[in-house]
């Protein structure tokens, strides 16, 4: 058995460059793309770790924020509540005040309402007392409604103050004698004797004719006047019954 | 085939150079897997195709292996560990193309590679624990065992080479032997045999080769 020292040799420089080719094209570049695949695989577990963290952070920063929303709702209910409940009576309290305000001028409205009709009604039985009265009167004689008032009419000038007689027919003027009818001559005569008497002076009256008065008469001067008539008695009755309705 | 068949004849000459079958074969089988992992690991990517996904299935096979062997960093072994494994491995195989004779069932192929491992384990001693450090381990567990230790580096390097020689020298012959004796078809379960050879005796190169290395270097650790 014989060795060929050259094919020894060329065997020897062919290993080694197969090493190196093979390291070249085989080892190194499947060993860098494992190491860079590691490489690659640690980034991503990093980054998923780092987003995982950060995925947690913001959860809890969520969780946080939930729990303060939830705190500040529940104040902002509180409050909305508290505002609501301070509303209620504020509006309660309000309307209270404007129902006791209607009710208090229904009130005052009802009773002015009351006030009116019962003054139309005390106007209405003043007409209706001066009718039954007019219809009463009418049954009496006519001389009636005159002298049984002359007498009446001098006693009332007789008690009007001593200014005020003399004032009357002092001359300025005739007095106006106001009658529910013409007077007749007699009448008229026992009428100015009266008053003379009652007076102490002659007067002069000029007869003024006014249905109204019903029977009666009603003497009136300058600034003076007496009233002897039933329209004034009945006006004088009713003053007095609205005076006492009123009060 | 004239005369001996242990006996290499020239092809022909590169000036007082004999190239021989081997050289010619290894030089085809360089050609290949250098063009072939080119060819290959040309476009990697880090989502893996089939081909790349079996050529880092390869490369981490080599580097589990090592790392059971010599343990730490497997870069600095990887390459050459890896190569030895594929060379002896596809020349193993030669057997199979007719008309090729195995490099590795020359002695002169064998020789060369056990002679690469043979001087990697100085290196990498050397490097892992400089050079006195490293003919201090010859001297272990004590200096009476030096002369031992000096044989042994000699005899396991040429147990390197005659395993690997014999083994595929022999299976070459018997394929050749039956082949002349019994016809066509008969020697193929035999071929089957030698891929089967083939492969083993690689693997064993290949690991001898790493734990030679790697005593070497992890004596300096």
């Amino acid at each position: 058995m014989q060795i060929d020292w050259w094919t020894l040799g060329l065997q020897t420089v062919n290993a080694l460059v197969l090493v190196w080719l093979l390291a070249r094209f085989l080892f190194r570049p499947v060993a860098n793309i494992l190491s860079e695949r590691r490489a690659e695989a640690e980034k991503t577990l990093d980054d998923a770790a780092a987003a995982r963290k950060a995925a947690e952070s913001e959860r809890e920063k969520a969780k946080a924020e939930a729990a303060k929303t939830a705190a500040g709702r529940s104040a902002v209910l509180d409050a909305a509540q508290k505002e609501a409940e301070k509303q209620k009576t504020s509006l309660l309290a309000a309307a209270r005040a404007d129902a006791d305000r209607l009710r208090d001028e229904a009130k005052a409205a009802i009773a002015g309402e009351r006030r009116a009709e019962e003054k139309k009604m005390s106007a209405r039985a003043g007409r209706l007392s001066v009718d039954i009265a007019k219809r009463l009167l009418e049954r009496l004689p006519d001389e009636a409604r005159i002298a049984g008032f002359i007498d009446g009419l001098a006693e009332g000038v007789a008690a009007l103050p001593e200014a005020a007689r003399a004032e009357l027919g002092d001359g300025s003027g005739p007095m106006t004698l106001a009658a529910p009818r013409a007077l007749q001559d007699a009448e008229r005569d026992a009428c100015k004797s009266a008053l003379r008497k009652a007076l102490g002076h002659d007067v002069d009256i000029k007869v003024a004719v006014d249905p109204d008065l019903i029977a009666g008469l009603e003497l009136t001067g300058r600034h003076a006047s007496v009233r002897n008539s039933f329209r004034a008695d009945l006006e004088h009755l009713q003053a007095e019954l609205t005076r006492h309705d009123d009060a | 085939m004239n005369g001996s068949p242990l006996v290499l004849e020239p092809v022909f000459f590169v000036g007082p150079v004999p190239i021989t079958d081997p050289v010619i074969v290894t030089w085809v089988l360089m050609a290949v897997l250098a063009l072939g992992c080119a060819i290959l690991t040309r476009r990697l990517k880090l989502r893996p195709s089939r081909t790349q996904a079996a050529l880092e299935l390869f490369v981490t096979a080599i580097d589990g292996q090592l790392r059971d062997i010599v343990g730490g960093d497997t870069a600095p072994y990887r390459a050459l560990i890896g190569t030895i494994l594929v060379y002896v491995l596809v020349a193993n195989w030669m057997s199979i193309v007719p008309g090729v004779e195995p490099p590795t069932a020359h002695i002169e192929t064998d020789a060369a590679l056990a002679l690469i491992v043979f001087g990697a384990t100085i290196w990498f001693g050397v490097r892992a624990r400089g050079a006195g450090g490293y003919l201090k381990t010859f001297a272990e567990p004590s200096w009476v065992m030096i002369p031992l230790n000096l044989v042994e580096q000699i005899t396991r390097t040429f147990s390197l080479i005659v395993r690997l020689f014999g083994n595929v020298m022999s299976g070459v012959f018997v394929v050749g032997i039956i082949l002349s004796l019994a016809g066509l078809l008969v020697p193929i379960p035999l071929m089957a045999l030698e891929l089967l050879t083939g492969a083993v005796q690689a693997y064993i190169f290949a690991v001898l080769a790493a734990v030679f290395i790697g005593a070497a270097a992890s004596e300096g650790g």
